[in-house]
């Protein structure tokens, strides 16, 4: 991205349907309740819409189905439901994250090519265990995982976990800190799951392990929900009269992860490739973000993050959460909503709405007193993650 | 014996495929066989389509000495893979490779006390029968006696 793409488009609004484990009512019912609900934010209609984006499709390990409306919410399926698809000039279906799903969306409206994007991710918790595998037999990439019963993604994540505490002297100690801070993070946060539990460190180190050393709150938390938020150009934002969120750069991922397995030399690398690129592209530095909102699929990708971008040098997340420098009176508050483990399992819109209501002054609670900049990253750091930095309109 | 009660699923046999034949075949034989470079001498695993170092599509698996080190691992304890169920809690280890840095290769330590295995522990390849096939399965070197 060159410098003349800067603070061109901007988030106006968000949006959010109730967010429950398992809903009753089916996943197109939360999709429209989220898209109206961000229309509405933004103070435009359905009428003003002709730009969709999204990412359609859902954690598909194991037994997960694919049923539109159902189990996701494709493009045309939306626009449908929403009767805005003779009005609509551009979409796009990203593969991926939706990082990249918001890129493209930027790129389309600085040039030209629609001027309200409406962007949507809905994500549903199938019934049953969702990465069971069941099969007999492992082809493909599975062929060198399955045979050992390493087919779940916290039992992938947790070799990082392993291997950062083994290099770095840290342990579930300092993970638990965080994960604390987090929640109270969430506790802040009204349409957060866990905005009524608190959590302690003692019950931290005592929770249910999945796979040493993660454990069950190391999670993100599977909901049935959906986010959505609007973007238009900067100029007709201003005209509206409408606070926001000025995207100022972005930097996508392009370290494909080898040997089909995580660890944090391919986080690290993939995500530190990133940042410099994130960076370069925003004109802009880490000393100058006033919060940062950090993936947070597992809680290890926020250590890496942090240290990919360069907040902190390799090894010093750890001590960086112990010390409190994360909180929201910290030097560099993380994750001010409580993100995918407080608030629910999103795929990085937790991120982008609460960068939004952060520097458009209407985060309540955890609002910070001076949020003017933001940085928000998607993904484990490996391949297909993405990064934003955005400022207030 | 007739309880009733389906035979439990055994664990998942590995599917080779045109690019991994090889590297299963090898196992058969009791061989830990990586493929490499014939060019430029890299190692890769799991087997790829080019040389991911010089492009070469001169690929070739041969025996390696078995021998490396815990790289990191987990211990599960929430199992959801079919034919684990009796093993929980079970150690799933990447072992790095005497041969070259970072050549990583996925293991159980089928025969290790979980609480004895650590990252840097030096590992020895062994292999498992299962349903016709072989699956390398290594084991702590200082477990041997």
């Amino acid at each position: 991205m060159n410098a003349s793409l800067r603070d061109r488009v901007a988030i106006v609004g968000a949006g959010y349907s109730s967010l429950t484990r398992r809903s009753p009512r089916l996943l197109a019912e939360l999709t429209v309740e989220a898209c109206d609900a961000a229309l509405k934010d933004a103070g435009v209609t359905r009428a003003d819409v002709d730009g969709v984006a999204t990412v359609p499709t859902m954690p598909a390990y194991g037994n997960a189905g694919s049923l539109d409306g159902a189990d996701v919410v494709s493009v045309g399926y939306l626009i449908r439901l929403l009767g805005i698809g003779h009005q609509v000039d551009w979409y796009t279906q990203t593969p991926g994250l939706i990082t990249s799903t918001v890129i493209d969306a930027v790129n389309a409206l600085a040039a030209g090519a629609c001027n309200f994007v409406l962007v949507w991710r809905a994500v549903h918790m199938p019934r049953g265990r969702y990465s069971n595998f069941s099969r007999p037999g492992a082809g493909g990439e599975d062929q060198f995982r399955a045979p050992y019963g390493w087919t779940m993604p916290a039992a992938w994540q947790a070799m990082a976990y392993q291997k950062y505490f083994a290099d770095h002297g840290a342990g579930r100690e300092e993970m638990g800190r965080f994960v604390v801070d987090n929640r109270a993070n969430a506790n802040l946060n009204p349409r957060s799951y866990f905005r009524d539990v608190p959590l302690t460190l003692e019950e931290y180190m005592a929770s249910r392990m999945v796979a040493e050393p993660v454990c069950l709150y190391d999670c993100d938390l599977p909901v049935d929900g959906c986010a959505a938020i609007v973007l238009t150009t900067a100029e007709r934002a201003l005209a509206m009269g409408r606070r926001g969120a000025l995207i100022t750069g972005y930097a996508q991922t392009t370290y494909p992860s080898t040997g089909g397995f995580t660890d944090p030399e391919n986080m690290w690398i993939g995500g530190g490739a990133m940042g410099q690129k994130l960076w370069a592209a925003a004109g802009v530095g880490p000393e100058e973000m006033d919060l940062a909102l950090l993936y947070d699929g597992f809680s290890v990708f926020v250590w890496m993050w942090l240290e990919s971008l360069g907040f902190c040098k390799r090894g010093e997340a750890a001590a960086f959460f112990r010390d409190g420098h994360g909180r929201l009176t910290g030097s560099l508050p993380v994750n001010t909503s409580g993100c995918s483990l407080g608030e629910g399992r999103l795929h990085g819109m937790a991120h982008l709405t609460e960068a939004y209501l952060q520097l458009s002054g209407q985060a309540g609670a955890r609002q910070l007193p001076n949020a003017r900049r933001a940085v928000v990253t998607v993904g484990p750091g490996s391949w297909v993650s993405g990064g934003l930095v955005l400022r207030a309109l | 014996m007739t309880t009733g009660q389906p035979a439990p699923a055994g664990k998942p046999v590995p599917l080779p495929d045109d690019l991994t034949a090889p590297y299963w075949e090898g196992a058969g034989r009791r061989e830990l066989c990586i493929q490499r470079c014939c060019r430029c001498r890299t190692f890769a695993h799991p087997p790829e389509s080019l040389c991911p170092a010089c492009n070469s599509p001169e690929l070739r698996f041969e025996a390696v000495s078995g021998r490396g080190r815990v790289y990191s691992f987990t211990v599960v304890r929430d199992n959801v893979t079919r034919g684990f169920e009796a093993e929980v809690p079970y150690v799933v280890a990447l072992v790095e490779l005497a041969e070259q840095k970072r050549l990583i290769v996925v293991t159980n330590l089928p025969e290790a006390d979980p609480e004895r295995v650590r990252v840097g522990s030096p590992v020895v390849v062994d292999f498992e029968a299962r349903d016709g096939m072989t699956v390398p399965q290594f084991r702590l070197a200082s477990d041997d006696r």
